[in-house]
């Protein structure tokens, strides 16, 4: 399969297509789950996507080490080429990786501030014309108000979208009647998009909870392949 | 003599500079021989001239700038061998880090893990060394080892664990207390040589029990017995060893010492901890290749009766002329004996065979397997292979990575002139990824090597140990060229216009090699070119990958398959098809798409994060291509993809931005494409330069 068609055809269309033909500029998604369900391969998974359609993309974490993240990508890239049997993957690759930074902050206690500025710093002095931002790991229920209308601020004035992944309290998170997870259920209103991602005997679900202003549940018709790690149609 | 081999060790000290490294190792010197010469009777045979040279070499009665020198502590046999400080030396580094079966990172209280550590501990990862930490400079304003250990886990990825604690830090560091015994342990006396034990001070003691507790329960993953003994409360000190060096040796454990070598304190523990923790010889695994099976892995066994595989590892020039060190990794190699160099293929007998102690030269009859020796006299470069003979194995692959930079240099004087003949000469033995040549075009020396620093340093190196001041030109990146996609080739070389004729046709294709640099395959039927003028077309054909015609660079990975030709039964010849091949190849390359590839850095910067924006940037005007970055609150590092030929002069550009706050390393990672913009420029100014010489 050539680029193209992996484009056109991949699942992330039916993703996307599911939240109104993305997630947009200048707004905030979040991936929902309980810890250890697959956010991470995720937004690995949309970024690369995001990366083969020739956009930009920074990836900040807030781990100890970066190799596994870059593992993460060499994982994800190679699955995908593996399963599209995918044409010249190798120039394809070294030509993606141009588009992908990965900003690692170790420290704890690293504030918002210090991270928009690099951020920043990033894209202005090093040029970078970032079009997503993946933040794998911040505390986003967690931050202040005062951090999230600064978050806000930045995508909207950066013209960027930014993804979240938070992680839910517990083995069985609760979810209010609107399923909107109870962690999340303050911060909703700061939120543009929210997936959650949910065990089904023995695969991953996706369920779209917000999508802008449509409040309404739906059901992705995606599933995590427990093998690949991939998103793929059910 | 047999000795005994669980009680022996070969360790390297590494450090980042400042970090006390010669200050440690003159210290364990020291604490050595002083056991040595109480508790052992000196007065074997020959015992040499001492080489003191330094003042404070001189003040002790040791020798410290050796690379490898052997102490005896508590009956353990200990070869210290020196490791390389600076990076850029991959190959010296690597290869003293081949001989070691394990190592001491030191690391400085106050400035803790720095970037230099990171590559480092990066290479002895990719060598599998067991490491054992030491938290030097306790004595310090800012010391906190428990910080440093910290990091070691953070930055480097460590299971470290604290094996002790301080006794008081900075003016106030006293000594440590010992979580495995459970005792304080004082360093009396002007040389901390008198060591005092009792019970830990009661205002530690809670802090002792806790970090106690954190070590059994680090350190009983790695032992069942340990972990049934603690919970029947019985465990003894024997079994928490046992336990640690196991977890150490399989490198899933780095157990943290600590002191202060410079006040005296901690050094004869961490000597205890290395006997103690880190591997025999025995206990490693050496591989080495067979050149006769396509370089096939073999592993080595620690027999004395097996035949004698040893490996160079560094020479030195001394008082006594060319001193070779080797580490024996199988069999056991006699003084008089008869070796083989597997590389140069020469047979050699050994003379002098010597061991470098603290204080002495000692002459030995033989070495044997695990041990590290010297030879006197004997003829090689620096990581040959010496065996015995009617094997054909190599320690270290026989390849070696291609320079990526060259520069010209010229010597001042005739004196200079004469000495830089010697220095290069010594260079390209000590160090394979060191090359020089004349070039015949411009009759310039040449010297070529891995990154600018490394030709700097040998540069510098030049002037300093040789007396050999040379001017040097501006430093060329060696380019390649190599073809994007398949084209067919059918061409037919004939000259049969009086006298001899000469006629060859050759017919294939070429195409692009994603492994190696060239291939050849034939894949003629019924003899359309006779057997006997094959060699002769992949001659052609590999001749002419010297000199591509973009920019005049070799180029590579070239697959060339031939399918068909014709030859004349007087007129072919040798000669003629290789002037086909040639021909053929000049043909298909215009059409296989050519492309200039450069060498690709990976570069690694760290620095304060408040200048992080202008290291971005840098990197960014350096068309590079930032990786990664790393913010560890005010340190952060990045790491970057940059072309070589954009690095030069970077240091300065470096220190300029960032107030000299911020270090970078770079090694080699890969060839690349240059991008069109540039490819164009260099081909119009090959093409420039070459109407200029035929114009003169």
């Amino acid at each position: 399969m050539v680029r193209s068609e992996l484009n056109e055809r991949g699942p992330l269309r039916v993703f996307e297509k599911s939240i109104n033909g993305g997630l947009g500029k200048g707004h905030v998604g979040v991936l929902a789950s309980k810890k250890g369900v697959g956010k991470t391969a995720c937004l690995v998974h949309i970024a690369t996507d995001k990366l083969f359609r020739g956009r930009h993309v920074i990836h900040v974490s807030f781990s100890q080490k970066v190799d596994h993240i870059v593992n993460w990508y060499e994982d994800i890239f190679k699955e995908i080429a593996k399963k599209r049997d995918l044409q010249d993957a190798i120039d394809i690759h070294d030509e993606i990786i141009k588009n992908r930074v990965i900003m690692n902050f170790n420290s704890q206690g690293t504030t918002i501030d210090q991270v928009l500025k690099s951020l920043g710093a990033m894209m202005t002095e090093g040029n970078f014309p970032a079009d997503s931002v993946i933040f794998d790991g911040y505390k986003l229920a967690d931050a202040s108000q005062d951090d999230m209308d600064k978050l806000k601020a930045f995508a909207k004035e950066s013209n960027i979208e930014l993804w979240f992944s938070v992680s839910l309290n517990g083995e069985t998170p609760t979810f209010n009647d609107a399923g909107i997870p109870t962690l999340l259920v303050d911060r909703i209103k700061d939120i543009d998009v929210l997936v959650t991602l949910k065990y089904e005997g023995d695969h991953v679900r996706f369920q779209v909870i917000k999508d802008h202003d449509n409040m309404e549940t739906k059901d992705m018709s995606l599933k995590l392949d427990p093998k690949t790690m991939l998103i793929a149609r059910e | 003599m047999k000795t005994d081999i669980s009680k022996m060790r070969n360790i390297g000290i590494s450090a980042h500079i400042d970090s006390g490294k010669t200050t440690l190792t003159e210290r364990i010197l020291f604490y050595c021989k002083r056991i040595h010469s109480i508790h052992e009777v000196r007065g074997k045979d020959g015992v040499g001239a001492t080489m003191d040279s330094m003042e404070l070499e001189k003040e002790r009665g040791i020798t410290i700038a050796s690379a490898a020198t052997s102490v005896n502590w508590k009956g353990y046999d200990i070869n210290i061998i020196d490791t390389p400080g600076h990076v850029d030396f991959t190959i010296e580094v690597e290869r003293a880090l081949r001989v070691l079966d394990g190592a001491v990172l030191v690391l400085c209280s106050v400035a803790g893990v720095q970037s230099q550590s990171i590559t480092v501990d990066r290479q002895m990862k990719r060598y599998n060394v067991p490491r054992i930490a030491f938290v030097n400079k306790c004595d310090r304003t800012g010391a906190d080892p428990l910080k440093v250990k910290d990091q070691l886990v953070d930055k480097l990825g460590h299971n470290a664990v604290m094996i002790q604690l301080p006794i008081g830090l900075e003016d106030k560091h006293e000594g440590l207390i010992d979580l495995v015994t459970m005792k304080a342990v004082y360093y009396r006396g002007e040389d901390g040589e008198d060591i005092e034990i009792t019970d830990i001070p009661s205002d530690l003691l809670s802090q002792a029990e806790e970090k106690r507790e954190e070590m059994l329960d680090a350190v009983s993953m790695f032992s069942d017995e340990l972990m049934e003994a603690m919970m029947e409360e019985s465990v003894t000190e024997d079994m928490i060893h046992d336990a640690i060096r196991k977890g150490t040796i399989s490198q899933e454990l780095t157990p943290v010492c600590l002191g202060s070598a410079y006040k005296n304190k901690g050094v004869q523990a961490l000597l205890d901890a290395t006997t103690r923790y880190l591997p025999d010889p025995t206990e490693v695994e050496n591989i080495a290749l067979d050149l006769d099976d396509e370089e096939k892995e073999i592993v080595l066994e620690h027999d004395l009766e097996k035949a004698n595989v040893a490996l160079a590892f560094k020479l030195e020039d001394g008082q006594y002329g060319q001193l070779t060190y080797i580490r024996v990794y199988q069999g056991h190699i006699k003084k008089g004996s008869e070796l083989y160099n597997t590389r140069s293929r020469k047979k050699f007998k050994v003379g002098r065979l010597i061991k470098m102690h603290a204080d002495h030269m000692e002459d030995i009859t033989e070495a044997e397997c695990g041990d590290i020796a010297a030879l006197f006299g004997v003829e090689c470069a620096s990581g040959d292979t010496f065996v015995q003979t009617g094997l054909n194995y190599s320690m270290t692959s026989m390849f070696v990575p291609a320079p990526v930079i060259s520069l010209s240099i010229e010597p001042k004087d005739k004196k200079a002139a004469d000495n830089m003949g010697k220095a290069l000469n010594r260079f390209t033995k000590e160090d394979p990824t060191f090359r020089t040549f004349v070039d015949p075009e411009s009759n310039q020396t040449i010297i070529q090597g891995m990154g600018e620093l490394h030709l700097e340093v040998y540069v510098e190196r030049m002037k300093r140990e040789y007396g050999a001041e040379v001017e040097i030109g501006k430093p060329q990146v060696a380019y390649r060229e190599a073809i994007s996609k398949m084209a067919e080739f059918n061409y037919t070389h004939k000259k049969q216009s009086g006298g001899s004729g000469q006629y060859g046709r050759v017919a294939g294709f070429i195409e692009p090699l994603e492994d190696g640099e060239y291939e050849f395959i034939n894949k003629i039927k019924g003899g359309a070119i006779p057997t006997e003028y094959i060699p002769a077309c992949d001659k052609g054909f590999k001749s002419s990958l010297d000199k591509g015609s973009l920019i005049g660079f070799p180029i590579v990975g070239v697959k060339v398959t031939i399918n068909d030709g014709q030859s004349h039964s007087v007129d072919s010849s040798d000669m003629a098809f290789q002037l086909a091949s040639r021909g053929a190849f000049r043909d298909a390359y215009s059409r296989a798409k050519p492309v200039i590839l450069e060498p690709i850095m990976k570069v690694s910067i760290e620095g304060p994060t408040e200048f992080q924006g202008n290291v971005f940037g840098s990197v960014n005007q350096r068309r590079g291509i930032i990786i990664s970055s790393a913010d560890e609150g005010t340190f952060s590092s990045v790491d970057a993809e940059v072309p070589l030929s954009e690095m030069f002069g970077f240091s300065t550009t470096l220190r300029s931005l960032t107030q000299g706050k911020a270090e970078f390393s770079m090694e080699f990672l890969k060839y690349g494409k240059v991008p069109k913009g540039i490819s164009e420029e260099l081909i119009k100014n090959y093409e420039e330069k070459r109407r200029q010489e035929s114009g003169k």
